[in-house]
C-alpha cells in the first residue's frame, strides 16, 4: 500500500486545495520601482525639451499633466505591492513608457484636435488622453491584482465568441460612418470601437479552442495529392475566420482589423501546432482574398495604388502618405526635437489624422530614426514578455492565451508602423498605448492586464476539463 | 541664443539616450530572467498533478516528475503506483515523443480517460488535459513554472 515505488520523485504537497486568498503580504517590486523611476526621469527630460522649445526657456511644458500621470504610475506600482503578487514587473515600466511618451505627443499636438465636454469643463486632447491613460492604468492594474483565475475565460469561451460575433453584427448595422469606415458603435453617450475589444475576445477563443483540439489537429493528417492537410473539419472554423476577415472588409471597410485578426488567427494556429503547412494554406487565402477584394471594391484598390506610388496624386489621394514620408525625412537621424516638428499649416498640422494614425510619423519627425526605433524596441519587449509567459505558464490555454495577447499588441503595432513607412498598404489601425482614442487605450490595458495575471505563479490551477457523461457514470459506479 | 540652443540640444539627445537606458536596463532583467530559466533544470518534459484519489495511493495533490516513459498502474514496478481496484497492474504508459505527450492503454480492463473520453490504444495528450484511471484523476502540467 505504501510502497513507494523506485524512480518516483514527487513531493507531497498535501491536499490540492488551491490557496486563492490567503493572508495577503506586500512584496517589494524593486525592479519595477527602479524602471519607473528611469520613466519618470525620462519623461521629466522629455518634458523638459519640448518646453524649451515652445517657450523658448527651461520650464516643463505641461508640469500638471505629467505630474498626475507620474502620481498614477506609482500608485500602480504601489497598489501591486501591496497585492502581494508575484506577477511581471516589467510590462508595467515599459507600457509607462509609451503611455508617457504618447502624453508628450498629444500635448505638443494642436489641443483642439479633439475638445471634449465632461461636465461642462471642457478637455483639449491632452487632457482627454491624459483621462483615457489614467483609466487604462487602472484596468490594467485592477486585473493584474484581482484575477486569480482564469476559468471564467476557458470555461465560456464559446459565449465570448458569440458576444464578439454579436458586437461585430451590432456594428454592422448601427454603427456610425466615419470617413466611410463603419467603426463606431455609440450607445447613449458613450462612443467605442468594437474592434478594440473584439481583438481581446478573439485571442481568448482561439487559445481556447485551439487548446482543446491541439492534439487532434497535430495528429491528423488528410492527404490531398501531395499536400498532407490537417483534418478537414477542424479546418472549418479557420474557413469561418477567413470570412469574419473579410465580411469586416467589405461592411466596415476596416482593412487593418481584418489583416490584425487574420494575422494573429495564423500565428497562434502555428504556436499551438508547429505546423507551417497551415500558415502557408493560410497566407495563400490571404493572397487570394486581397486579389479578389482588390479587382471587386474601388477603396481597396485605392489603398494598394497610393502605397504603390503615392506621388501620383500628392494633394489629394495621397497626400497622408506623403506627408508623413516627408516628416520623416525631416526627423532623419536624431528628429528636430520633441515640438519642433514642422509648424501647422493653417492652424493644422500637415498630417491628417496625425493622433490616431500617424503617432509615428509624428515621433519619427521630432525623435529621428533613433526614437523611432526606441519605441519599436519597447513594443518588441512586450511581445517578449508575453512569450516568455506563454512558455512558462502550466498547461496549453494560459500558454496561447498569453502568446496571443502579446502578438495582439506586437502585429499591431507592426502593421501601423509599416503603413506609415509605405513598407504595408496604410491601413487605420491605432499604435497601441500612443495613439489617441479611449477604445484602444482600454482594449490595450485590458491586455496588459491579462498577461500581468497570467504571469503569477501562484495562481489557481487550471479546472477541471467538461466531464462527459460517460465519465460521470463511472464515477457514480466507482461511489456506489 | 547659441547657448540657449547647445543645452536644448544636449536635452533632446538626453531624452533619446534615456529612452535608450531604459531599453538597456529593460533587456539586462530579461537576459537575466532568460539565463535563470535556462539553468533551472527542466530535464523533466512534464509533471503529472494528482487531483482526486479515493485510495490514498498515490496521494491527492502529489505532483510527479515525468520521465520520457512512465509506467503507470496497480504493479509496484511501474513509476507511478496507482493502488485502486479498478486499474490494472500493467496499466497505461505515458511517453513524451516529440514535442508532445502520449498516453497508451495497455488493454486495462476498465480503460483509461482522457477529459472522460476512453483510450483506444495510443492517444495525444496536452498540457492540462486530465487523465482518470480507476477512479485515481491526474493533470499533466508543464514541469518548468
Amino acid at each position: 500500500m505504501t510502497g513507494d515505488a523506485a524512480g518516483m520523485t514527487g513531493t507531497t504537497r498535501g491536499p490540492a486545495l488551491p490557496r486563492v486568498l490567503g493572508p495577503i503580504r506586500p512584496r517589494p517590486r524593486w525592479l519595477e520601482l527602479r524602471l519607473l523611476a528611469l520613466v519618470a526621469i525620462a519623461l521629466v527630460v522629455g518634458s523638459l525639451s519640448l518646453g524649451a522649445t515652445v517657450n523658448a526657456s527651461f520650464r516643463l511644458f505641461d508640469a500638471r499633466g505629467l505630474a498626475i500621470y507620474l502620481g498614477a504610475l506609482l500608485a500602480a506600482h504601489v497598489a501591486q505591492v501591496l497585492s502581494g503578487r508575484r506577477t511581471d514587473q516589467v510590462l508595467l515600466p515599459t507600457v509607462a513608457m509609451l503611455g508617457g511618451i504618447s502624453l508628450l505627443l498629444m500635448q505638443r499636438l494642436p489641443q483642439d484636435l479633439v475638445t471634449q465636454t465632461f461636465f461642462g469643463v471642457t478637455l483639449g486632447l491632452a487632457e482627454v488622453q491624459l483621462v483615457w491613460l489614467l483609466c487604462a492604468l487602472a484596468v490594467a492594474t485592477t486585473l493584474g491584482i484581482v484575477i486569480r483565475s482564469d476559468s471564467w475565460l476557458r470555461r465560456y469561451k464559446y459565449t465570448w465568441a458569440a458576444v464578439g460575433v454579436g458586437l461585430l453584427l451590432l456594428t454592422f448595422v448601427f454603427g456610425t460612418e466615419i470617413n466611410g469606415q463603419r467603426l463606431t458603435l455609440q450607445i447613449g453617450p458613450f462612443a467605442g470601437q468594437p474592434t478594440e475589444l473584439l481583438k481581446v475576445i478573439l485571442v481568448v477563443f482561439l487559445a481556447g479552442y485551439l487548446s482543446e483540439n491541439r492534439a487532434l489537429i497535430v495528429e491528423q493528417d488528410t492527404r490531398l495529392g501531395p499536400l498532407r492537410l490537417p483534418p478537414l473539419p477542424y479546418l472549418a472554423p479557420m474557413v469561418a475566420m477567413w470570412a469574419i476577415a473579410l465580411g469586416i472588409v467589405v461592411v466596415q471597410r476596416d482593412l487593418g482589423a481584418a489583416l490584425l485578426f487574420f494575422g494573429v488567427f495564423l500565428a497562434m494556429l502555428y504556436v499551438a501546432t508547429g505546423r507551417l503547412s497551415l500558415v502557408v494554406i493560410g497566407l495563400v487565402l490571404f493572397v487570394l482574398g486581397s486579389a479578389l477584394m482588390a479587382t471587386l471594391f474601388d477603396h481597396i484598390r485605392t489603398r494598394v495604388d497610393i502605397w504603390l506610388d503615392p506621388f501620383v496624386d500628392p494633394l489629394g489621394a495621397g497626400y497622408q502618405v506623403v506627408q508623413a514620408l516627408h516628416a520623416f525625412a525631416r526627423g532623419g537621424l536624431v528628429g528636430v526635437g520633441l515640438g519642433a516638428g514642422l509648424p501647422e499649416i493653417g492652424g493644422r498640422p500637415p498630417i491628417p489624422e496625425v493622433h490616431t494614425d500617424f503617432p509615428l510619423a509624428a515621433l519619427g519627425e521630432e525623435l529621428g530614426i533613433v526614437g523611432v526605433v526606441a519605441i519599436l524596441g519597447l513594443f518588441l519587449v512586450v511581445v517578449e514578455r508575453g512569450l516568455r509567459i506563454g512558455a512558462a505558464a502550466a498547461d496549453d490555454f494560459r500558454s496561447l492565451l498569453a502568446v496571443g495577447l502579446a502578438l495582439v499588441i506586437g502585429i499591431q503595432a507592426f502593421i501601423i508602423a509599416a503603413g506609415n513607412l509605405k513598407v504595408l498598404p496604410l491601413t487605420g489601425v491605432t499604435l497601441p498605448f500612443i495613439s489617441y482614442g479611449g477604445s484602444s487605450l482600454l482594449a490595450n490595458a485590458l491586455v496588459v492586464g491579462l498577461l500581468l495575471a497570467l504571469s503569477d505563479k501562484g495562481v489557481e490551477p487550471p479546472p477541471s476539463p467538461r466531464v462527459s457523461s460517460r465519465w460521470r457514470r463511472m464515477g457514480r459506479r466507482s461511489a456506489a | 541664443m547659441d547657448g540657449f540652443l547647445l543645452v536644448l540640444w544636449a536635452v533632446r539627445l538626453l531624452f533619446l539616450g534615456l529612452i535608450y537606458l531604459f531599453l538597456a536596463r529593460v533587456i539586462r532583467a530579461l537576459l537575466r530572467d532568460l539565463r535563470a530559466a535556462a539553468r533551472e533544470p527542466t530535464d523533466r518534459p512534464g509533471r503529472l498533478i494528482v487531483l482526486e484519489s479515493p485510495g490514498g495511493e498515490p496521494l491527492a495533490g502529489q505532483s510527479f516528475g515525468l520521465d520520457v516513459i512512465t509506467g503507470l498502474g496497480r504493479d509496484v514496478n511501474n513509476a507511478i503506483v496507482i493502488d485502486d481496484p479498478f486499474a490494472s497492474a500493467d496499466h497505461a504508459v505515458l511517453t513524451y515523443r516529440g514535442r508532445s505527450w502520449y498516453l497508451e492503454d495497455l488493454g486495462s480492463t476498465n480503460g483509461s480517460y482522457i477529459n472522460g473520453r476512453r483510450v483506444d490504444g495510443v492517444a495525444p495528450m496536452g498540457f492540462g488535459d486530465e487523465l482518470q484511471i480507476g477512479q485515481v484523476r491526474m493533470r499533466l502540467e508543464r514541469a518548468s513554472g
